[in-house]
């Protein structure tokens, strides 16, 4: 006997759903606010009473028919594995919508039960639901909760517990104005299933029924077959292929989608009192931040206010960091030498590990900021009106705006933001979008900017800063275009997303969401980066005679002297610099802790540090000019280890993988090049 | 007329829905069904707009607005 029942969490984009799910396992997901992001399963266990419970979080989805990945997968879900119950979790703000899905769960024969989220919005509203009458029509149990407030919770899985024999506790009764009374049809379905159609379909679906049933023998849920097939559903068309030409000859898909809403009209009708009496606050504030006029100025002064607490505030916290790592340094130097450790080994922990990794951690409240800004915007909704917003630009250069969404959390981290591409339908789309996402300036770069811009344009930091992003997307929009033109104008991009209503960004999502990130950072700093801060002291402190006292003779001087006539035209013909930037290869902030390596400067991050590296490097030559254009280099240049593994995952080809590898790599150049070459015709 | 043509503030019946494919069962199941009610919230000038259905606000592009054909619900 089965001790554990499996219970499915399916729902609407944006109806709470992942943030249910968090409730009862506490499991680390984040809640985004456009379709497609929980992708992959996601599963936890719970014990209630003596019921153990196995969760899995299914993606968000607005009806259960076979045309987009997300609901085929939740479909096959249902049908194929031992789901016990199914939570349908529905906005109850919105009721009307996700009654839709819930209309189908329901026809798919398994057990649900029905979870209305967010009724302190419907309370908030002065809007009332009948719980009692709703359970009635939908002849399923109906449980209010608040995922936030983690009210209902228990009751919930109580019912959960008691509904998995599907058994009907409520009787079904509707209305339907008499309607049920004039039926001509031969059965009466009316005490049997939610949903029953016209008379005109339900003839259709006895006869389907029966062709069915007598080819194919006993099939689970025969009624819902019958209805698939005659909606044409390519899946199921294609799994019991079956001649019915003679009872339907066409797909009868939106007339059964017309009769489940005409049901939810009489549903809403009995069901919700004082509908939406008030104005939404969201459509008030939607009318500034979508106006035609204003929402993208809008949309661009959000994103200054987000670099600009990123610098200012972030600058202040990295100069507490700097204070425990220099600390840190000399305790450890200080330490060793009493030990008696050998040069080499302090050179090794002291200027390789600590100055390679303290460097990155120095950045860590930058970072922190950044993508705590970052949640804000996507928890609060405001993410979906960027893909609105930016659709008139986005079209332009032949993408939908919904494509841009990938694109603004490349500003974040290209991983996931190459991962968001999924979203995209069209295969042309979403390979356009994998190869302008890297040129969305990640957090990654922005050590890079931070330090080079401190150091070569002082007051103009920030601007010289706020300059990459704006390159960044510049680029990606001008390589879009090309590449719309050189291919033939091709279908049409349809913009057709959900705007979720606008919420409070809820805490405990953002503190995972930002945790998760921070850790992610970490991780990193104490894995790639670490590798690579003894990888690169190794090359530097090694030469063909073995140690070597003289950095020019190391093997990482005799790699970058090779480079030095490719990247001389860009103004970066210093082997160092060739070096810092294939070890950016790992993850692009290192190229900050190389640089702190190569030129021997501890302390990179403070003034004394970066007016000590200014004068090593004017001293070759290396002036602002060259500076800018390493920052445009790094922007645009191939992006880490991380990002190319990502990109050949999606794409999956490593052909098409290296050539987006090359593609930037070509692109950081000649960009770079025209910059440092009309740059020095004017400076 | 078509949804393109539209004013913000102004609620429309929907008549037709000339799509074919998913953009079509996409809006469908979101609830845009012929004779559904829906009001104009915003718009832009290249024809793509912001619209609410069955309580729903929905964004969509220039490409699917033409294609949807609507008439104006005369307010008494």
């Amino acid at each position: 006997m089965k001790n554990e029942l499996q219970v499915g969490f399916i729902g609407n984009p944006n109806c709470g759903k992942t943030t249910l799910f968090n409730a009862y396992t506490g499991a680390k997901l984040k809640v985004a606010n456009w379709p497609g992001v929980t992708v992959e399963k996601k599963e936890g266990a719970m014990k209630y009473h003596e019921h153990k419970f196995r969760l899995v979080d299914l993606p968000g989805i607005y009806s259960l028919t076979s045309y987009t990945m997300e609901e085929k997968l939740t479909r096959q879900y249902i049908l194929e594995n031992d789901v016990d119950v199914i939570i349908d979790i529905a906005d109850a703000s919105c009721l009307e919508r996700n009654l839709y899905l819930t209309l189908q769960l329901i026809e798919l024969g398994k057990p649900v039960v029905l979870a209305l989220n967010m009724m302190d919005i419907v309370a908030e509203r002065g809007m009332e639901i009948d719980l009692h009458r709703l359970p009635e029509m939908l002849g399923i149990p109906v449980i209010p909760v608040s995922a936030r407030k983690k009210t209902g919770l228990d009751i919930l899985m109580h019912a959960v517990a008691h509904h998995k024999t599907n058994e009907l506790d409520v009787n079904i009764s509707h209305h339907h104005n008499n309607k049920e009374n004039m039926s001509h049809h031969v059965h009466n379905h009316h005490r049997e299933y939610v949903v029953v159609y016209s008379d005109e379909i339900e003839d259709k679906i006895d006869a389907v029924s029966e062709l069915l049933s007598e080819k194919y023998g006993e099939i689970w849920n025969l009624r819902w077959h019958a209805i698939k097939l005659l909606e044409q559903d390519e899946e199921i068309v294609n799994k019991y292929p079956l001649d019915i030409s003679h009872i339907a000859d066409r797909s009868y898909e939106t007339d059964i989608i017309n009769q489940k809403y005409d049901l939810i009209e009489e549903i809403i009708e009995e069901v919700v009192v004082n509908k939406s009496k008030k104005a939404h606050a969201t459509d008030a504030v939607d009318k500034l931040l979508t106006n035609r006029y204003l929402g993208l100025p809008m949309f661009l002064g959000i994103m200054a206010i987000v670099f600009f607490l990123t610098f200012t505030v972030g600058d202040l916290l990295k100069g507490v960091f700097e204070y425990g790592i220099g600390w840190f340094s000399d305790t450890v130097l200080h330490l060793l030498k009493n030990i008696g450790a050998s040069p080499i080994v302090i050179s090794l922990i002291v200027d390789g590990i600590i100055a390679g990794v303290g460097g990155i951690l120095t950045f860590l409240p930058n970072i922190f900021i950044l993508f705590l800004a970052l949640a804000i915007l996507e928890d609060s909704g405001y993410m979906a009106r960027v893909a609105y917003v930016m659709d008139s630009i986005m079209s332009k250069v032949g993408l939908s705006g919904r494509a841009f969404i990938p694109m603004l959390l490349g500003f974040g981290c290209s991983v996931p933001a190459v991962m968001a591409s999924r979203a995209l339908e069209d295969k042309k789309d979403r390979f356009k979008t994998i190869l302008i996402t890297p040129f969305m300036s990640c957090s990654a770069r922005l050590p890079i900017y931070v330090l080079f811009s401190q150091m070569f344009f002082k007051e103009h930091a920030m601007l010289a800063a706020y300059s990459m992003y704006i390159i960044g997307l510049v680029t990606a929009i001008i390589i879009a275009l090309v590449m719309n033109v050189s291919s033939k104008k091709s279908e049409m991009h349809t913009l057709l997303i959900e705007l979720p209503e606008y919420k409070s960004p809820n805490a405990r999502t953002i503190g995972i969401y930002v945790l998760d990130k921070v850790k992610d950072y970490l991780t990193k700093a104490g894995t790639t980066i670490f590798i690579a801060s003894i990888g690169i002291w190794v090359i530097m402190n090694f030469g063909v005679h073995g140690l070597t006292k003289d950095i020019s003779d190391s093997f990482a001087a005799g790699l970058g002297k090779l480079l030095v006539p490719v990247l001389a035209p860009a103004g970066l013909g210093l082997w160092q610099i060739g070096v810092a930037l294939i070890s950016g290869l790992a993850a692009k902030e290192i190229v900050v802790s190389s640089f702190s390596v190569l030129f021997g400067i501890t302390n990179i991050n403070s003034n004394a540090g970066m007016d000590n590296l200014v004068s090593i490097l004017s001293h070759s030559g290396f002036t602002s000019l060259n500076a800018y254009s390493l920052m445009v280099f790094c922007l645009l240049y191939t992006p880490c280890i991380a990002t190319i593994a990502t990109i050949k995952r999606e794409l999956q080809s490593r052909k098409w993988t290296a050539f987006v590898v090359f593609f930037q790599l070509v692109t950081a150049w000649v960009v770079a090049t025209l910059v440092y070459q009309i740059g020095s015709i004017f400076l | 007329m078509t949804l393109v043509s539209g004013k913000i503030g102004n609620e429309y019946i929907v008549l037709e829905i000339r799509l074919e494919g998913n953009a079509k069962r996409r809006l469908e199941a979101l609830g845009m069904t012929e004779g559904t009610k829906i009001s104009i919230l915003n718009n832009k000038k290249n024809g793509a707009l912001v619209f609410k259905v069955r309580g729903t606000r929905l964004a969509i592009g220039k490409e699917i607005a033409e294609s949807i054909a609507i008439k104006e619900v005369i307010s008494v």
